[in-house]
């Protein structure tokens, strides 16, 4: 007959100071898999992070927040492309969060002027002030579909919507966005 | 607002896409680009948010992986311990209960049928004044009291030693 193995709180939990990380924390990437995806793309999300909220130093605490939850979910690996995927659905949530947080309102609710007032110089040359003064959510549309090129359900499955409604929500804002960049670069074009 | 997309924006768009705009664009889509406000938008925003992408991308202040890979296994082991410790938790709180309903049931079933025991407590400070040789005299001449004195009291010593070696273990 078998004996029991000896059951101990410490043998069912990853030993993680003791260097057993990628065993113990069952994580679809290990540690050389993650560094390389991280290189790829910490840019790209840092980028969308900084222009849809305005302000780098918030774009550096979401990016890193992101990335830890990534790492801490469990999901199956389904590759980099779904991988990058679910990254930018846990930063445009994070940013849910950090929009409706101060007032304790819907980010529907909240005007313009709020988001606009936080944009920093930095960021701003010809995108920037047209973006500034777009709500959030079609800055995350705008940016996930021009500047990240996802068609119009990966976007639903990013940000949450129905993909019915990406594909009006997306003409509104390209329009609203091409006005004020054509708006902006009007003076500029009439000088000598 | 009407909605009038164009069978043209595709072919745009995947001409922004590849990066071969505005050089690889043929004469004509210039020509159709100029009249369609639908994928004049589409060019112009495509065009501003890739510039702007590409800005932002090398602009970007990275840290190294190795500390978020670290940061995050330690936030999975700490879940990993919370998961384990709520069964402990649950079992700590049903060993009270059962200690809590036996203690019940004790004096519950002292008070139905061994009357005598409240009696004696309440002559206790009248009769005597408290010394042990008195209480060791009236437990011979009374054996009942002594072990429904006895009971409860090694019950809580080794309850209270129970807790006492927990917490000193989890301390440790």
């Amino acid at each position: 007959m078998k004996e029991p193995l000896p059951m101990h709180r410490e043998s069912v939990l990853p030993n993680v100071l003791a260097g057993d990380a990628p065993r113990a924390a069952e994580s679809p990437m290990d540690s050389d898999a993650f560094a390389g995806f991280y290189e790829r793309s910490a840019r790209p999300l840092w980028a969308y992070l900084a222009r849809v909220s305005g302000d780098p130093t918030l774009a550096d605490d979401l990016m890193q927040e992101s990335f830890v939850r990534f790492l801490c979910a469990s999901r199956p690996d389904e590759g980099e492309v779904a991988g990058r995927r679910y990254l930018f659905r846990i930063a445009t949530n994070l940013l849910r969060d950090h929009w409706r947080r101060p007032r304790q309102s819907s980010i529907e609710e909240i005007p313009e002027e709020f988001f606009a007032a936080s944009t920093s110089s930095a960021l701003s040359e010809s995108l920037g002030p047209a973006l500034a003064c777009m709500r959030p959510r079609d800055r995350q549309l705008l940016w996930l579909a021009h500047a990240e090129g996802y068609s119009h359900r990966e976007i639903a499955q990013i940000t949450g919507l129905a993909a019915a409604s990406i594909r009006i929500l997306l003409f509104r804002a390209r329009r609203k966005i091409a006005n004020l960049l054509r708006q902006q670069s009007s003076p500029t074009r009439r000088q000598p | 607002m009407i909605l009038k997309p164009c069978s043209r924006e595709k072919e745009v768009a995947d001409l922004l896409r590849r990066g071969q705009w505005p050089s690889a664009c043929p004469p004509e889509l210039r020509a159709h680009l100029s009249a369609c406000r639908s994928c004049g938008d589409l060019a112009l925003v495509t065009e501003t948010f890739l510039r702007a992408r590409s800005e932002a991308a090398s602009a970007a202040r990275i840290s190294t992986p190795g500390a978020l890979w670290w940061r995050a296994q330690i936030r999975r082991r700490n879940a990993a311990v919370e998961r384990i410790g709520k069964p402990i938790l649950g079992a700590q709180i049903f060993a009270l209960a059962i200690n809590l309903f036996i203690v019940v049931a004790f004096i519950a079933y002292q008070a139905r049928h061994g009357l005598s025991w409240l009696s004696w407590l309440e002559q206790l400070p009248q009769a005597y004044s408290l010394h042990l040789d008195n209480l060791s005299q009236s437990a011979l001449l009374h054996p009942g009291w002594s072990l429904m004195v006895l009971i409860p009291a090694v019950a809580t010593l080794a309850l209270l030693g129970g807790v006492v070696v927990y917490l000193a273990s989890e301390k440790q």
